[in-house]
């Protein structure tokens, strides 16, 4: 029967086929206007690829030329064709060569025997968005700016993401209740230092630089990049998730996600996702949403999500694929973004997760690469994918609105995009430098150390459903994934394997400003034992020092914050070496434990003129503890030590001489203690260019062939 | 004359309604989202060009790569035309018989064709016309291509048929004079059934007639628009392709 029907219907096509090839008459041969937008467009994109390519070619020897020319200019010999720098974020050397000892990572062995290994030192604090603008820039901190995610204001002593700031445009008009902006948009990067692939560039060397943090805003320079860390959502945050459910629950996030009630109508479910605020408020702070609908099917255990012109049927426990959100915000303005979708439960409550609203890559909203048609390219070529710095949603699984199997799914989603990049980077970057950072490294073995440790305390409600061979299996993957760049490989190709800092467990909390309160340095207002987020309810003509973020200790300067006490000079110094007396060596009551190392003093830590921006002291934890998360938010509590119980149960934030990197070669590098820093001049140095004389990292002396044609080692 | 009569707005209103049936019917009988990927590759491997137009290989590659995202493009986008093909190639020709050309104008001239089976038979062949119809010139022969040509004159509108009789054998052909819109049949066959389909919208001729065709030059008619003279169909070309963008736009549909 089936083959009956096959046989008609190519008999069919045929005939058909047959009267339009044979039709002798010219009018019939039209047959409508879809076969006139395939010809037409077809016709269109063959003659703009002639137009493009004809240019490219009649141009190309001048613009040879012209390279051949500023290379001869700026540089001098070569050493490398290519660099390649695979970065994975928060990979640790110990767990690398204990799993390299355990013939885990073959690929990663076989780099170490014949090329080299070392651990990276890391930068001071290590932290992703520090460690990684060091790592581009080749300078130390003073000197590029960043010091954490979040930096404070010192006249609101509130926090602002320290690496870029968003603004409206910069002239609007208002017509009756509308604001209309005039213009886009305002990024500014705060990042300072310049990037190293603007000086390849400058030598006419091109460059591919793949989600490296804080390349938000992006620069121009002769290459493409994409951003990565530090790239915000639709809504301006670094990740707000939402939790759509019907179950009546009041108690609020506390951070990173919005819990939005579903409402039923009959069989059909109606929610919303919030979206940003709406740019023609005039008073702002007036949200857009998108709503959509949920058509459950508890006998088939799926669920129908319709959000506007899309829908897609989810089984429970699987995401959806990417989907326009469009929020409308009248007047023909609009914001749009992408979404996913996870179905939690239809029966008896139906949830439904959805991820941050990330920038469309194919219709940014905001500069997300430059130039702004590499993000469009990408998209197009491998379809939609995570734009937001955060991608992997860290805060869903400590809220656990994400389970564990949820949370890794997403990660190694994002994953595959990556390595889709990576690898087209690779094709397309034949010469020159080819960047790119994975985050999964870093998110993973953050939420997933509980289980890695034997008696976490995040770990003691997991019974049974302990994954202690999460993070072998991320190290073997990533090892994959090394094993298969070797193979493209090359002997005139560097290839670098390396990560900002390593990862150590977040067993136990400290909160800073607790000891800061219990101790007198930091004032209450009267009758109050705790505050909440952010200071509230500090008494700030009688503080003397305060924390917020991961590391950082501020001093109340006068002159320097709003209500500063403390005089600079003299008293500043003193105050600084009382605390770090004070600190250093602190006791954990509980374990017997010292919970804090070092603390160390910013200014002679740091060196340029970005340095009046850092905090005054940085707290150098023991490996099992760190800022907690009251003390990172600017809370003050009545514990200074406590468990910490959430699946963000592995950190870095510590003292750096705990956490260095990782650095794999398949040349040999003759330096004993390299570091973060010298990444840049060491490249730079191998492509022949000259150094620019504000690099505080030094070169390493790289030696001999890259290993020829490296193909991957098997697993024993 | 009635809007109904006016060619313009004919060609308007089939452009609306094809325009829209054929965009649904792509919507439902192409894979859209196989159409969708093809098209940003395409679009991914111009904008490749542009990306990294100083790495002349990739340049080469990209281009190879952007004639087989066309030749993908082309393959999606043609199967549903192989569906649609059939009924809308015999909806065109019948619409082809309404605007395809214009009746007959009194007062002018115009030829009638015929072609015999064999020369021998063209002496013999005599025309008799219809009323209002009259012969302004004696008959051509043309022995080498066995065909005789008359040039009539029509004085009064009307429907008619003309009679020509050829070997004893008499057979008509259909004769349209008048200023509006009416279906024509250009040409009579014997025969040639896969021509008949499409050009004559007359029966066939009988096989012991002896004559294997009959054909009146009507004029081609043109439709004003935009400052120019338009065959229908490139008319009908450019706006059913504006009014099929414009639906598929609004339905989200991917062509």
């Amino acid at each position: 029967m089936r083959r009956e029907r096959e046989t008609s219907r190519w008999l069919c096509v045929l005939l058909a086929l047959s009267l339009v090839l044979l039709s002798p008459v010219q009018s019939h041969a039209y047959a409508g206007p879809g076969a006139g937008f395939a010809v037409l467009s077809s016709l269109w994109t063959l003659f703009v690829a002639f137009l493009y390519s004809a240019y490219a070619f009649l141009t190309w020897p001048l613009r040879h030329l012209l390279r051949l020319f500023r290379r001869r200019q700026s540089s001098g010999k070569a050493q490398i064709k290519r660099a390649v720098i695979l970065g994975f974020d928060g990979m640790d050397p110990e767990l690398a060569q204990r799993f390299i000892a355990e013939g885990k990572l073959p690929n990663l062995a076989k780099l170490q025997q014949q090329g080299s290994f070392h651990k990276l030192r890391t930068t001071y604090p290590p932290i992703s968005p520090v460690a990684w603008s060091t790592f581009m820039t080749g300078v130390n901190p003073g000197k590029h700016n960043i010091y954490d995610f979040l930096a404070r204001d010192e006249k609101s002593y509130l926090p602002f993401l320290s690496s870029a700031e968003i603004k409206g445009p910069k002239r609007s008009l208002k017509i009756g209740k509308y604001t209309i902006p005039l213009g886009k948009a305002q990024v500014k990067g705060m990042r300072r230092g310049t990037p190293f692939w603007h000086w390849l560039g400058k030598a006419g060397i091109f460059s591919s630089v793949i989600r490296v943090p804080v390349t938000f805003p992006p620069e121009k320079f002769e290459g493409v990049l994409l951003s990565g860390m530090c790239v915000p959502d639709l809504k301006g945050s670094q990740g707000t998730f939402c939790f759509c459910t019907t179950r009546k629950e009041v108690e609020k996030f506390r951070e990173g996600g919005v819990r939005v009630p579903i409402e039923r109508d009959g069989k059909t479910y109606r929610s919303y996702i919030p979206g940003p605020d709406d740019p023609l408020a005039e008073s702002g702070g007036r949200e857009l949403r998108s709503e959509f609908e949920i058509r459950p099917d508890p006998a088939k255990h799926q669920a129908e999500v319709i959000l506007d012109t899309e829908r897609c049927t989810l089984k429970v426990g699987e995401y959806s694929d990417w989907m326009s959100v469009k929020f409308k915000a009248g007047l023909g303005f609009s914001a749009r973004g992408i979404c996913k979708f996870y179905l939690k439960e239809i029966t008896p409550e139906v949830e439904v997760y959805v991820t941050p609203v990330n920038i469309d890559p194919g219709k940014p909203d905001l500069p997300i690469a430059h130039p702004v048609t590499y993000s469009i390219y990408l998209a197009k070529l491998f379809g939609p994918y995570a734009t937001l710095g955060l991608a992997e949603d860290t805060w869903a699984l400590n809220e656990k609105v994400l389970d564990d199997d949820a949370f890794l799914a997403q990660c190694y989603s994002n994953h595959h995009d990556r390595e889709q990049m990576l690898f087209d980077a690779l094709e397309k970057t034949k010469s020159g430098l080819c960047a790119c950072v994975f985050d999964t490294t870093d998110r993973v073995q953050h939420m997933f150390w509980r289980y890695f440790e034997e008696g976490h305390p995040a770990a003691r409600e997991a019974n049974g459903n302990k994954r202690p061979e999460v993070i072998p299996d991320l190290y073997r993957k990533m090892d994959d994934l090394i094993g298969k760049v070797m193979k493209q490989v090359d002997s005139d190709t560097l290839l670098l394997v390396v990560s900002d800092h390593g990862f150590k467990s977040f067993a136990r909390c400290v909160n800073i400003n607790a000891w800061l309160h219990q101790n007198g340095y930091l004032a209450l207002k009267t009758g109050r034992t705790e505050s909440g987020d952010w200071f509230e309810d500090v008494d700030w003509s009688r503080t003397r020092a305060y924390t917020m973020g991961l590391n950082g200790i501020y001093l109340n300067v006068k002159g320097r914050e709003r209500e500063g006490v403390v005089q600079s000079g003299t008293e500043v110094e003193s105050l600084k070496e009382e605390l770090r007396s004070k600190l250093d060596g602190l006791q954990d009551p509980e374990s017997g434990k010292v919970g804090i190392t070092n603390v160390f003093d910013c200014d002679a830590t740091y060196a340029g003129p970005y340095v009046e921006n850092a905090p005054d002291l940085l707290v150098g934890y023991t490996a099992g503890y760190r800022a907690s998360w009251d003390s990172v938010m600017g809370k003050v509590t009545t514990q200074i030590f406590e468990d910490n119980l959430r699946a963000w149960s592995g950190d870095h934030c510590i003292d750096p001489r705990e956490v260095p990197g990782v650095l794999f070669s398949n040349r040999k590098i003759a330096d004993e203690n390299p570091a973060i820093v010298d990444i840049a001049p060491t490249i730079l140095k191998l492509f022949g260019v000259a150094l620019p004389g504000n690099f505080d990292g030094k070169p390493w002396t790289v030696t001999g062939e890259s290993l020829p044609k490296m193909g991957p080692a098997a697993f024993p | 004359m009635s809007l109904l009569h006016s060619p313009l707005l004919l060609v308007f209103l089939l452009s609306i309604v094809i325009g829209f049936l054929m965009v649904i019917v792509f919507r439902y009988t192409s894979d859209q989202k196989a159409i969708r990927v093809a098209k940003d590759h395409l679009k991914a491997h111009l904008l490749a060009v542009r990306l990294f137009q100083d790495q002349i290989q990739v340049v080469l590659i990209s281009y190879w790569r952007i004639v087989r995202s066309t030749g993908t493009y082309l393959r999606l986008a043609f199967m549903p035309l192989l569906y649609v093909s059939v009924p809308l190639i015999f909806l065109m020709v019948q619409i082809d018989r309404y605007l395809g050309y214009t009746p007959l104008p009194t007062g002018q001239t115009f030829l009638v064709t015929a072609k015999l089976a064999n020369s021998e038979a063209l002496d013999q062949a005599v025309v008799k016309l219809p009323d209002g119809v009259t012969l302004t010139a004696p008959a051509v022969h043309v022995p080498a291509v066995r065909e005789i040509v008359w040039r009539l004159s029509a004085d009064a509108k009307g429907t008619g048929s003309l009679e020509v009789t050829a070997a004893g054998q008499s057979v008509t052909k259909s004769l349209e004079v008048s200023d509006g819109i009416k279906r024509i049949s250009t040409i009579r066959l014997y025969d040639r059934w896969w021509e008949r389909i499409f050009v004559s919208a007359e029966p066939e001729l009988p096989a012991s007639s002896g004559v294997q065709s009959i054909e009146v030059n009507y004029p081609e008619r043109t439709i004003s628009f935009a400052w120019m003279e338009w065959n229908w169909i490139w008319l009908f070309f450019v706006l059913s392709l504006i009014f099929g963008f414009l639906f598929k736009t609004i339905l989200g549909i991917e062509i």
